[in-house]
């Protein structure tokens, strides 16, 4: 007996977006990347197919960050004091892109300044072919000082600027503008302020293609439910046919999952945690997952065994199933 | 280059300019004074002037219809000369008068066929009773009502121990010739007749017989003093209800009068100090006696009424949001307190949920919302924003909090729209600088509402606020700057204002009005998407509520405050809940309705789901996230954009 699948096709679709520019493009890199373009649901191959798989970025730091998981610092080792040769180490275990998120001091405590920000993006730039996304620390007013310069030193490399907020988005959305590259913007968990910051962000004539969405995560047992759902509606919104939602989104999943105390605490947990690091990477690995399966396009992860295992299950959900 | 003569009207020479002269430059050499509020960009309609002769070149007609365009008229900024021409220019008043139209309350208008001799419930009647004898000996009110039966077929009336007590009196004293004045309560179990006074001798038929209908609004309270045998207002008195001193808006004065049993001294507020001195007020300009009112009825939230009658109001501030009654039965003016005849009836008249009171549904009986065939969007915009839609088949109704910001307070240079307050702003898109239309035309103290709703829009319009009410910084112009509050636009100088301080407005004035418009909006599409009529089919909208009288429905739209419909669909209505009190008052029938239409109209709890906060979400933008909503807004942008770089 044979089974008809009822397949749902929607009027719109997400746009296309890509990362990065080779030297025919007016960039240096060696690769590029390219997310969104889908036409329904995240791997409904049977309905359509999913013409870019999800990617994985992996986030660094322009210097060892103080308040990363010990397990962290173990993986990485050395290289975390040297962002180039940190993002040199990130592409050799599996990173598509590579996103810095620039510090907000020095190591001595002091306001990081342009010319550092500006040094560590060319030493990475020199140091991977990988295209990249650069976060400011999420001040605005430093954000924009360390943004604008970077900006212009990279000018044509088609970077990710961010992040975008509705109360801080002229300075980085004009200097995109003026370099030709891209942006990431970030609202609160909320469809409609998703929709109002790309509307802002569009009026000041950066073209949405040139904008990727962050519609803010929680880790799994911090609110990826709200999340989820967010990402959900978005998407939805996006396949009816709402221009202002059709973008590809990029979260932040490192960033949330190795701040739980789950992977944060090692010691003087109940014994039914298990192992430390195993908990740690099975929670960055399963809030990557989720989002994915939930429309993100872009995930950024912290440990180079959830970079392997989230690619696997990547490999496993494109695979077009023989049923079908 | 060509020159072309131009004749002004009432000036006798012509005078001769170039071509692509504009007329508002030709006028200005010819010495005729032609305002310009919006600065020569065409937007503001105020120049306009009348070809009799000739022809110009518009470069826009914005806001002229096309019979305006059609019998000459034209906008003087956006005329260029290219032949000669006769101009007429009106004065400045009549132009304001015409584009300005119904914004002022109408007379009021006895309805009509009133008899209230047929309609009103209140009958004023002389008696001839026969004296007592020693071989009838019936009792002083046996005897009355002896006649009233007879002569009127009147029975089973109550009376009072206080009108007992002062019977006996006033029958010997007056020699038995009284008269009587009744409420004969009608309704639908039929009669049910009191006495409310008897007073020595008979009276003309003619005589006025007093009542009035009050309306205690949570800002204002408006009382009119009516003749119910003829059915006119004679007098028409407000003032600022004094519970103010204790809170703004309901929710502070809930608390407030929880607060130690403060109800009582809440009470006197509204009654002794507010309601009474009104009466008193109207009773000097006619010259009566405040006991020659027999009945007053009642309009105004469900926190007012319950204020008023001193029943606690906890339940009122607290999920699951109940009254502790929405249908009030009658009392006495004495049982209230309210100075009018100690008898006299007090018909509060009902209301719907604890945030849509009497005074929405006295503003549906007003409006008429109730008998239209017409898909009907009433609102009442005060503190609360409270919403009605349907038409004479169905009515939903439900009730969203503004905040007060529309009211002019929650913005550092807000103030209610009394003198000196700034009414009406137009910014120029070339130099940024505001032009001002101020209460009493003296020295501007501050905004009002409808001067913040149309300072937002031009804000908006010329780019100094981007969607998100976000103010540009960093900009060559002294107005914008870095305030105590973030980043402000300076409205007026100090040495230009009232105080002598700058007057502005920064982003957490604007996010309190982008809230308090959000709310609205965000009530209008939650009602209408409840009941599956989309917005843009509504066919008018009826706007009550005395802050409504001022508001210029172009900017309001242009905000995302009221839906983006056709200018001439919007009709402002004044204070529809002291008319739907007067109408009740006036006539039984009347007063049935209201009744009716309370029950008839369903109310949604707007809390009850997350609609609400999606919408209002959804709606905290300018205009508004979703733009397919609002096309003539984006038209407007667009075309500024054209006319502004900012970046």
């Amino acid at each position: 007996m044979s089974i008809e699948i009822p397949k749902d096709s929607w009027p719109g679709e997400v746009r296309t977006i890509t990362i990065g520019a080779t030297a025919e493009e007016g960039g240096t890199r060696t690769s590029t990347v390219t997310v969104g373009g889908e036409k329904t649901l995240p791997f409904m191959h049977f309905e359509s197919p999913m013409p870019y798989r999800p990617v994985v970025a992996i986030e660094i730091k322009d210097r060892k960050p103080d308040d990363w998981s010990q397990l962290l610092n173990e993986t990485w080792g050395e290289v975390m004091e040297n962002p180039g040769l940190w993002a040199k180490a990130a592409e050799e275990v599996g990173a598509e892109i590579i996103q810095l998120s620039l510090s907000l001091t020095d190591k001595d405590g002091n306001r990081n300044t342009a010319e550092a920000a500006v040094s560590a993006v060319k030493n990475i730039l020199e140091n991977t072919g990988l295209p990249i996304m650069v976060y400011g620390p999420g001040q605005a007013e430093i954000d924009n000082e360390l943004i604008v310069p970077i900006s212009d030193a990279t000018k044509g490399e088609r970077v990710v600027l961010g992040i975008c907020e509705d109360k801080n988005y002229r300075t980085i959305v004009a200097s995109a503008l003026a370099n030709d590259h891209l942006v990431t913007a970030r609202a609160p968990m909320d469809v409609n302020l998703s929709k109002q910051l790309n509307i802002l962000i569009q009026d000041m004539g950066l073209s949405l293609d040139r904008v990727l969405m962050d519609p803010t995560t929680g880790a799994l047992g911090y609110g990826i439910e709200y999340g989820f759902s967010v990402m959900e509606r978005l998407r939805l919104a996006a396949l009816q046919g709402d221009a202002m939602t059709q973008l590809p989104m990029a979260v932040t999943v490192g960033f949330e999952a190795w701040k739980t105390k789950e992977a944060k605490v090692g010691v003087d947990v109940p014994k039914t945690w298990g192992d430390w690091l195993e908990r740690s990477i099975t929670w960055e690995t399963l809030t990557a997952i989720s989002l994915i399966e939930t429309g993100a396009d872009i995930v950024s992860l912290r440990h180079p065994e959830s970079v392997k295992r989230v690619r696997a299950a990547i490999e496993e959900l494109i695979a077009v199933p023989a049923i079908a | 280059m060509a020159k072309h003569k131009i004749f002004f009207e009432n000036i006798s020479e012509p005078i001769s300019v170039s071509t692509g002269t504009t007329l508002v430059d030709a006028a200005q050499s010819a010495g005729v004074d032609i305002q310009q509020p919006c600065g020569g960009q065409g937007r503001c309609g105020r120049c306009v002037a009348k070809i009799t002769s000739g022809h110009v070149r518009r470069r826009s007609s914005l806001r002229l219809t096309n019979e305006d365009i059609e019998e000459g008229y034209t906008l003087a900024c956006q005329s260029v000369i290219e032949s000669d021409v006769s101009v007429y220019v009106p004065e400045q008043e009549k132009i304001e008068r015409r584009l300005v139209t119904d914004l002022i309350a109408k007379n009021v208008l006895v309805p009509e066929n009133y008899d209230g001799l047929i309609h009103q419930s209140i009958k004023r009647m002389n008696l001839d009773i026969s004296p007592p004898t020693l071989e009838d000996q019936t009792d002083d009110w046996g005897r009355l009502q002896r006649v009233l039966r007879k002569e009127f077929q009147i029975e089973n009336i109550n009376i009072s121990l206080e009108l007992l007590v002062k019977l006996g009196n006033v029958l010997r004293e007056s020699d038995w010739k009284v008269h009587v004045i009744l409420d004969i309560e009608i309704n639908e179990s039929g009669l049910h007749p009191r006495l409310i006074d008897i007073l020595p001798g008979h009276i003309s038929g003619n005589e006025p017989l007093w009542g009035i209908a009050i309306d205690i609004g949570t800002t204002t309270v408006s009382v009119w003093l009516t003749d119910l045998i003829s059915g006119e207002v004679k007098a028409q008195v407000a003032e600022y209800n004094q519970q103010i001193t204790r809170g703004e808006d309901v929710i502070s004065r809930i608390i407030y009068a929880n607060k130690n049993n403060n109800k009582i001294e809440m009470a006197d507020l509204v009654i002794d100090k507010t309601i009474n001195l009104l009466i008193e007020t109207a009773c000097k300009r006619m010259q009566i006696k405040s006991s020659e009112i027999y009945k007053a009825t009642i309009s105004g939230n469900s926190t007012m009424i319950h204020l008023l009658l001193k029943i606690p109001t906890a339940s009122i501030r607290l999920s699951p949001f109940v009254t502790a009654i929405n249908e009030i039965p009658l009392f006495t003016a004495e049982d209230i307190g309210i100075d009018i005849n100690p008898g006299g009836t007090i018909d509060c008249l009902p209301g719907v949920a604890s945030y849509v009171g009497a005074d929405i549904t006295a503003g549906v009986l007003s409006s008429k919302v109730n008998e239209t065939d017409k898909t009907t969007l009433f609102m009442d915009v005060g503190t609360n924003g409270e919403i009605v839609l349907g038409s004479k088949d169905w009515l939903v109704t439900c009730a969203c909090s503004a905040g007060p910001a529309f009211e002019g307070a929650g913005v550092i240079d807000g103030m209610r729209a009394t003198k000196g307050a700034i009414e009406e702003v137009w910014i120029s898109n070339d130099s940024f600088e505001p032009n001002l239309r101020v209460i009493g035309n003296t020295k501007p103290k501050g905004i009002c509402g409808s001067g913040l709703i149309s300072l937002l829009s031009e804000l908006f319009l010329v780019g100094l606020v981007d969607k998100a009410g976000n103010i540009k910084i960093n900009l060559p112009i002294d107005r914008v700057r870095e305030g105590e509050h973030g980043a402000e636009y300076v409205v007026v100088w100090g040495e230009d204002s009232a105080t002598g301080a700058d007057i502005a407005i920064n982003k957490v004035d604007i996010d309190n009005l982008l809230r308090a418009k959000a709310a609205i909006y965000a009530g209008f599409s939650v009602l209408a998407e409840k009941v599956g009529v989309p917005l843009e089919t509504v066919e008018q909208v009826l706007i009550g509520g005395s802050f409504g009288q001022y508001i210029n429905v172009e900017k309001a739209i242009q905000i995302g405050l009221l839906p983006d419909l056709k200018w001439e669909q919007f009709h402002f209505l004044g204070n529809t809940s002291v008319q739907g009190a007067y109408k009740s008052l006036l006539d039984w029938r009347t007063r049935e309705k209201v009744t009716e239409i309370a029950s008839k109209m369903t109310y949604i709890e707007l809390s009850a789901d997350n609609k609400f906060y999606d919408a209002f979400m959804s709606a905290m933008f300018l205009p508004h996230t979703d733009l397919s909503k609002f096309p003539s807004v984006e038209i407007a942008v667009n075309e500024n954009l054209l006319k502004t770089d900012l970046e």
